[in-house]
């Protein structure tokens, strides 16, 4: 190979969850980013769900991510310690038109910071979204307090999100990427299967950058 | 005499009940229609009581979430949702220590498209309380330990699946919770999942266990299949959206009847993982202890509760479940004679169709129902079978 370089091409593979109260939309932002797809007759998650994007994130850079979708019921609660594991990555999703659903990303954030962190011991990078945006009632702008919301309890930004209207949703999981991809260090993945190593797969080990949007 | 009749109530639900017997089937094998006797105006009082907002709330978001595509769930406000709504919104009345989880509704579900709002109901109580008790409590412990339980019996049921979730280090609770909270209501064909049922309140968890084990042998157990799982999100994407061709109704019911998974054998590896539970994880507040092992549990349980009351023994306090074993003489109580009875006038060995057995999407055909004429009588149940109960 001129060069002798082995390969330009490089792969990752990321695990994103997607966590928030129950009914703010996660399943419908998840299936209009992978499917392209909207409609009113998703079913309750239970449990967790999954599903998979490839991006063609530019010519020498393949990414997988693999999106966990978590069940928002509290009572589910309980097992996101094993849901969590090994993620580099979330959404925190609340839904525009319930404040309840706002009020409790804190505590989603947090039991997301507490139980899943970066090899380097950094929380892993989060988003925020504010979703189904295409029903807000008040035009005001909040720009500054969910800017100032997002540097106080560790964002590195949000963004509005409708997925019936399909606004910001690619937007949102490409400044994720961004960040996930500008922590990583480059520090080869060994993959837990023992029979067909990647050699140019990698992960994310790096420090969590801050940024915002 | 009285084991004969045990394992041919069991070889008869093992057939699948007639689509027109079902509602009463499960509700005679559960001893639901009992509570309802015990239990005069209480479906209604409970839904005169107002509820707690924060499951009402919860409840509310999940009633358009349920079947979407099933014709009586498919109308916001429809009459499936409203009912739904009041069964559930009871429960939280009834049990205000448990809630509501969101489990609960697609099993709620299922039981509304088969008999009306209040037998639902204490059908749904029979559920929670008897058959799986612990698995919609807040904490979910019961589910998780079930995890646990479930992979241990995975280990010698199939080894090969067992290696395979291991090296890839997929948790039981990514993929069982779900099968086993809503008893496998959003995971196989509707007519499977009509047979696993019927089975199911017979039997009760061990139905569940070995549904489960069996779905895991077909999908991980060759070297063929984890050919093309060569990872963990292939692997979850398989377990998760399992192909109806991967089911064959008549295949998956004959490999659960005879895979060896005895409530012994659950009641052994439940106390081995609580042993380890408390070793790694602290206290446990479930009380594995309560759940009742089928009808026959749930009739046995009913009989020695009914000698406390009359001042019998209280020598079996400690130990709610029965010894393994056959029927006590006394466990022919009427409503247990009525059930054979049902079958009996079912013919003998004929296969029972179910009610859409083409339909395999992600809902189930709608089966309507006639509400029970009122003032009958649980003993003439079997005379109005014909009608009352059509697919």
């Amino acid at each position: 190979m001129a060069g002798g370089s082995v390969s330009e091409c490089k792969e990752y593979l990321f695990k994103v969850l997607v966590i928030g109260e129950l009914g703010v939309g996660k399943t419908s932002i998840i299936k209009r980013y992978v499917h392209q797809l909207f409609s009113q007759h998703y079913r309750a998650t239970i449990g967790v769900d999954f599903a998979l994007k490839v991006i063609n994130w530019d010519s020498k850079t393949l990414v997988r991510l693999q999106l966990w979708d978590i069940a928002g019921q509290e009572r589910f609660g309980n097992m996101t310690r094993v849901y969590y594991k090994e993620a580099v990555g979330a959404f925190v999703v609340f839904d525009v038109t319930r404040g309840s659903t706002f009020e409790a990303v804190s505590k989603w954030k947090h039991d997301l910071d507490s139980k899943v962190k970066l090899a380097n011991g950094n929380p892993i990078p989060s988003v925020l979204l504010a979703n189904k945006c295409d029903q807000k009632k008040d035009s005001s702008n909040n720009t500054p307090l969910m800017d100032n919301f997002c540097k106080e309890t560790g964002f590195l930004g949000w963004f509005e999100t409708s997925a019936k209207d399909n606004i910001n949703v690619d937007e949102a999981a490409r400044f994720l990427v961004e960040n996930i991809l500008a922590n990583d260090k480059g520090l080869p993945y060994e993959e837990s299967n023992g029979e067909r190593i990647k050699l140019d797969q990698e992960t994310v080990t790096a420090e969590s950058k801050s940024g915002c949007c | 005499m009285f084991h004969h009749w045990d394992k041919w109530i069991k070889h008869r639900f093992q057939k699948g009940i007639p689509s027109s017997l079902r509602a009463r089937a499960w509700q005679m094998l559960s001893n639901s229609y009992e509570l309802i006797e015990a239990n005069p105006g209480k479906f209604e009082e409970l839904e005169r009581e107002q509820g707690e907002a924060k499951w009402l709330d919860i409840i509310e978001k999940d009633l358009h979430r349920q079947f979407p595509f099933h014709e009586m769930f498919a109308a916001r406000g429809g009459h499936g949702q409203q009912d739904l709504f009041r069964i559930l919104k009871a429960y939280t009345i009834y049990r205000p220590d448990e809630g509501y989880c969101q489990a609960q509704a697609p099993v709620a579900a299922v039981l509304l498209m088969h008999m009306p709002a209040e037998q639902a109901f204490w059908c749904l109580v029979q559920i929670c309380e008897k058959y799986l008790p612990g698995y919609y409590s807040a904490g979910l412990e019961a589910i998780q330990l079930d995890g646990e339980i479930f992979f241990s019996m995975l280990r010698r049921t199939c080894p090969m699946a067992y290696r395979h979730l291991k090296k890839f280090k997929i948790d039981p609770i990514l993929y069982m919770t779900e099968w086993f909270m809503c008893i496998f209501s959003r995971t196989l064909p509707w007519s499977c999942v009509l047979r696993v049922w019927d089975m199911f309140f017979c039997e009760g968890v061990k139905i569940v266990f070995r549904v489960g084990l069996v779905l895991l042998k077909q999908m991980l157990g060759s070297v063929d299949k984890l050919r093309e799982l060569q990872g963990m999100y292939e692997t979850m994407e398989r377990l998760r959206n399992i192909s109806p061709d991967f089911i064959r109704e008549d295949l998956l019911v004959q490999e659960i009847i005879t895979l060896q998974v005895t409530e012994a054998l659950i009641e052994r590896e439940c106390s081995i993982q609580v042993r380890k539970w408390k070793e790694s994880r602290g206290e446990l507040t479930h009380r594995p202890g309560r759940r009742l092992h089928g009808t026959r549990a749930i009739f046995e349980y009913k009989r020695r509760a009914a000698a406390i009351s009359s001042g019998g023994s209280l020598s079996f306090m400690g130990n709610p479940i029965p010894p393994p074993g056959p029927l006590r003489n006394s466990s022919r109580s009427p409503q247990y004679l009525t059930l054979w009875r049902i079958l009996l006038t079912q013919g003998s060995g004929q296969r029972v169709q179910s009610p859409a057995p083409n339909l395999c999407g992600p809902d189930p055909p709608t089966i309507r129902w006639v509400v029970t004429p009122p003032g009958h009588h649980v003993s003439r149940w079997f005379h109005m079978s014909q009608g009352v109960n059509c697919g």
